[in-house]
């Protein structure tokens, strides 16, 4: 019966990995700007990330639209737009550089308050269900690891904040700097001994980067009356200093989910008993 | 030249789950999985989502397979045999 549903089972696994398959090969081969997949084959990496970054003047681009009647995608080209000049522009949909982030700090700020919020309860629950498990020793690591360690992590954590200060100018973000922290702490709690985490450290980060991000949420509802509403100035595309409250934001996002991951992590490896 | 990359990563990453399906051993299993992560995310930088492929490298290549591995070592000696 067991080797039956076995059976079965991977019948029908395969199935639907082929099918998969074919859909994926028919999506690869469509030519571009005929449907609504993505292009592949004639695209450059500069025409969609550099060139474009900056045409972000949603307004004048809906007024084209609304005018022709054509969908954004495949008249992109033709949407009118003013000329963006790296270092000289100012205030494009608040000034941030990389629009993914003005997307994700600024149109759907509440969304980011939410998933930090969801990655906060993830972890309390990863707590309460380590409690009573207790410490299981790991394996001494070898010279290659401790040497590795030793400097290696301290560059992971340096490109980590970079990631995440430099979040509204180049590709990453909070999310992602602070995952990158985490993995070098994880390198830290593998590879070296000695480490002891300190997880009252980390809770108090956690707590106030939380904090901060809903004081600066406050701020903006006060000064814009708006919540998390953009309420400092904007400065010009590209420099450090522009976007306004997008870098803060992704600051204490970065800091609170590495502090958040790291702590989970050194749960699993050291066990729920202090708590 | 594209389509050729993506293909040749999307056939191995096709290969890596049913190897972390099928394998006897979970540490294979995990291991597997963490190749899914990192092709995933070369897939993801070559269509020109960068943001994503930063994350995908860091959480699914990263630190999800730590947390397995973390998991395998505590449920050891649990296994069905």
């Amino acid at each position: 019966m067991k080797n039956t549903n076995f059976v079965t089972g991977s019948f029908i696994a395969l199935t639907l990995v082929v099918i998969l398959g074919i859909f994926f090969f028919q999506a690869l081969n469509q030519p571009a700007h005929e449907g609504k997949t993505m292009p592949v084959d004639n695209v450059h990496l500069e025409d969609r990330v550099s060139l474009h970054y900056v045409l972000k003047n949603v307004n004048e681009a809906s007024q084209y639209l609304e005018s022709h009647g054509k969908s954004y995608f495949n008249e992109r080209d033709e949407v009118p737009s003013k000329t963006i000049e790296f270092g000289k522009s100012k205030n494009l949909e608040e000034g941030s550089a990389n629009e993914v982030t003005s997307i994700v700090v600024n149109y759907r700020g509440f969304d980011t308050l939410g998933e930090v919020t969801v990655l906060f309860i993830s972890i309390i629950g990863l707590t309460l269900l380590m409690r009573g498990i207790n410490n299981k020793k790991i394996r001494e690591p070898s010279l290659i690891l401790k040497t590795g360690t030793t400097f290696l992590s301290p560059l992971i954590v340096l490109f980590g904040i970079y990631v995440f200060v430099h979040g509204h100018l180049t590709p990453g973000g909070g999310f992602p700097g602070g995952a990158i922290i985490a993995s070098g702490i994880l390198l830290l709690i593998i590879g070296l001994e000695s480490f002891q985490f300190n997880s009252v450290l980390s809770k108090s980060i956690e707590s106030l980067a939380g904090l901060a991000f809903v004081g600066i949420a406050l701020a903006g509802l006060f000064v814009k009356k708006s919540f998390l509403a953009n309420f400092m100035p904007t400065g010009t595309v590209g420099y450090l200093y522009s976007a306004g409250m997008v870098a803060l934001i992704y600051i204490v996002v970065g800091l609170k989910v590495g502090a958040e991951l790291a702590s989970g992590i050194a749960k699993l490896k050291e066990g729920g008993k202090n708590d | 030249m594209y389509v050729i990359i993506i293909s040749v990563l999307g056939i191995t990453m096709i290969f890596a789950a049913f190897m972390a399906i099928y394998a006897k051993k979970l540490i294979t299993a995990i291991i597997s999985l963490g190749l899914i992560g990192l092709f995933a995310s070369i897939i993801f930088l070559l269509l020109a989502a960068p943001d994503v492929a930063i994350t995908e490298a860091a959480i699914g290549s990263g630190l999800s397979i730590a947390i397995y591995l973390f998991a395998l070592r505590h449920t050891e000696g649990q296994e069905e045999k």
